[in-house]
């Protein structure tokens, strides 16, 4: 395997705004498949693209089964254990923004900070006897982040979608999720807490510290990035290579 | 991951083990007990925390009811104690497999053989305690381990010490709550003495300056503007008089005295001691006489613990303390204790134990039971024999 190969979004906006930020660079995909899950870059060579959905990039990162990567930095962190030894973020991209945020109902005027959240889980657990439910799909950013202030006294509850409605319907009580204008969030009757922002997320062009970097793999990962990275300013390529000198 | 699978030589071995610990167990009049490897979850997962319920196997029947393989198994002795409606007080023993997860390190095996007792009901708490930590220390010498470390700890000392602060009850719980992460703890010190960052004021702080007469009313007008209404149900499970009640509660807060630098000062110190068990537990005896506080007789506990470690023939630079240790599992509420010993390459926990006084209510019980345990991890006794030579 001597080719670069890199993931980018499949479908959604993200693989919109994915093709626009080429476009702008002067880049364009060329479909190789049929079913169009191949793809390569036209003018550039020695890079490979295969499209998979935000969520596998980032496992596919994860494991080393690709070389670079463009999705959310959301799903990087929540998806790759160890993230850090595994990934290294080249360069924000500039879309996709969206934030990862605690919120509870806004009726709750007794609540605003995380420690506030932490009394409130312990006297819940006192007088209804269970613990307070927290809906996400994010278990693992929850985890580190409710730790980091304090709380062990929650259970998540895992959801995979219309997050924001666990507690009107009665399956939690808080919720972390990710949110971009905060809209969804107000109809809802919820609000963010003050310390309640885990993660200002926006996709990344990322390398994979696992996957096997040949010498032509690393001057097709250089010669890509130049292209993309703001006024030809070889920033990422820097980044990778100090990180895969670690 | 990482799965332990055995064959004739390490079997025979752990067999053996197994058999000389249970016979010490039985000794004591303790019954052996098997209860079930599969476990319903909730009773696990509502019970412990998050941080347990990451690591505990969970998996589905075919209705979709959640079950679990057991974490460990105090609980499921606690279960069959309850469910048999046995006589207390009870004694159980048991030998079998528990599993957890590793998430932060794949080398430690998901399956792991733990051989323990748990006494439940018997109500001289001190005598208890010692015949439990003495079972522990017993059973991992018949196991033909000598050479090993004693870490005790008791989280009565510093509750003692924070029910003798003059703050409101919720301060104190959240203390008590956070004591064993240290960062953690030392902010709310500082927030709580009113050094630190202020803690977030209350809406009513904001709308009453703490006319307490007023209060309630400003926070039903604030629910109302909201449009929370008492006829409408909430999001999320709490009531309209629960968040009510608990603004009233922190607009108290907010007028209740702060703690003074004297007060925290005397909380760090205490924490910090650590070291050989009959040391530490002098310097805390000075610390406090010299501030007058009372903490009842932990500390009398804690030097009996030790006297009678040391008669049991161990090795009394050998018998450590820290008041700061505490096992980060939510059910111990007071003596706590840890075997170490050195396998291969480093120290590891080869036993653990303490007292749970709150479980069983939890799981059923119409009161609180007194109620302690510990647990021998086989394999890595096991470990640290191989390492001293112990094993042919």
């Amino acid at each position: 395997m001597n080719a670069l190969i890199l993931g980018l979004p499949s479908k959604g906006r993200l693989q919109k705004q994915v093709t626009q930020f080429l476009a702008d660079n002067g880049l364009k995909l060329k479909k190789t498949s049929a079913r169009g899950y191949r793809a390569t870059i036209e003018n550039l060579s020695g890079i490979e693209v295969k499209l998979l959905s935000a969520a596998d990039i980032a496992s596919a990162l994860g494991e080393g089964e690709i070389h670079l990567g463009v999705t959310g930095e959301d799903l990087l962190r929540e998806t790759v254990a160890k993230f850090d030894t595994k990934i290294a973020l080249l360069q924000p991209l500039g879309f996709g923004h969206a934030n990862v945020v605690v919120a509870v109902p806004k009726a709750w005027i007794d609540v605003s900070s995380m420690a506030d959240l932490d009394d409130v889980c312990t006297t819940f657990h006192l007088r209804h006897h269970k613990r307070l439910r927290v809906a996400t799909k994010y278990k693992s950013l929850t985890r580190h982040y409710f730790a980091a202030h304090g709380l062990a006294d929650y259970r998540i509850v895992e959801s995979l979608g219309a997050t924001e409605g666990a507690p009107a319907s009665g399956t939690a009580e808080v919720i972390v999720d990710i949110t971009s204008t905060g809209a969804t969030l107000t109809a809802n009757e919820l609000k963010v807490l003050d310390e309640g922002i885990i993660l200002k997320s926006q996709a990344q062009l990322s390398a994979s510290l696992n996957a096997r970097w040949s010498v032509d793999a690393l001057k097709a990962a250089e010669k890509l990035s130049s292209r993309i990275t703001m006024r030809g300013k070889a920033r990422a390529a820097q980044i990778l290579r100090t990180a895969l000198e670690r | 991951m990482s799965f332990p699978q055995y064959d004739a030589s390490p079997l025979k071995v752990l067999d053996a083990q197994a058999k000389a610990t249970l016979a010490i167990f039985a000794k004591k009049k303790y019954q052996r007990v098997e209860p079930s490897i599969l476990q319903p979850a909730y009773v696990f997962l509502d019970r412990s925390g998050e941080e347990i319920r990451r690591r505990t196997f969970v998996l589905n029947d075919s209705n979709g009811t959640e079950l679990c393989l057991r974490p460990d198994l105090t609980i499921p002795v606690c279960r069959v104690f309850l469910e048999n409606g046995a006589k207390a007080p009870a004694r159980y023993a048991y030998h079998g497999p528990a599993f957890r997860m590793q998430p932060n390190d794949p080398s430690r095996p998901v399956q792991f053989l733990q051989t323990g007792v748990e006494c439940l009901g018997e109500l001289n708490e001190a005598r208890t305690d010692m015949e439990v930590l003495a079972l522990a220390a017993e059973g991992v010498r018949a196991s033909g381990l000598s050479k090993f470390s004693v870490q005790l700890g008791d989280v009565g000392i510093i509750f003692a010490l924070i029910d003798a602060l003059d703050i409101p009850l919720l301060w104190r719980a959240r203390l008590k709550r956070h004591f064993w992460r240290p960062d953690y703890f030392k902010e709310l010190l500082m927030r709580l003495s009113g050094q630190g960052p202020k803690a977030s004021r209350s809406y009513l702080g904001r709308l009453t300056q703490n006319e307490t007469s007023d209060a309630r009313a400003a926070a039903e007008g604030l629910l109302d503007h909201l449009g929370v209404t008492a006829d409408k149900p909430i999001p999320g499970g709490r009531t309209r008089e629960e968040i009510i009640e608990r603004v009233l509660e922190q607009a108290k807060e907010e007028e209740a005295p702060h703690l003074d630098k004297r007060q925290t000062a005397l909380i760090e110190k205490v924490l910090s001691v650590r070291g050989n068990a009959r040391r530490a537990v002098g310097t805390i005896r000075k610390i406090l006489s010299s501030d007058e506080v009372d903490v009842g007789d932990t500390l009398a506990a804690t030097a009996e613990r030790i006297e009678r470690l040391e008669k049991l023939g161990l090795d009394s630079k050998q018998i450590y303390f820290a008041a700061r240790f505490g096992r980060n599992m939510e059910y111990y509420t007071g003596f706590v204790f840890e075997l170490w010993a050195r396998d291969r390459r480093r120290q590891i926990q080869i036993a653990g134990g303490g007292r749970y006084d709150s479980l069983l209510r939890t799981l059923g019980a119409t009161k609180d039971i007194p109620a302690v345990g510990c647990a021998i991890w086989a394999e890595r006794v096991l470990a640290a024999r191989n390492a001293s030579g112990a094993v042919k």
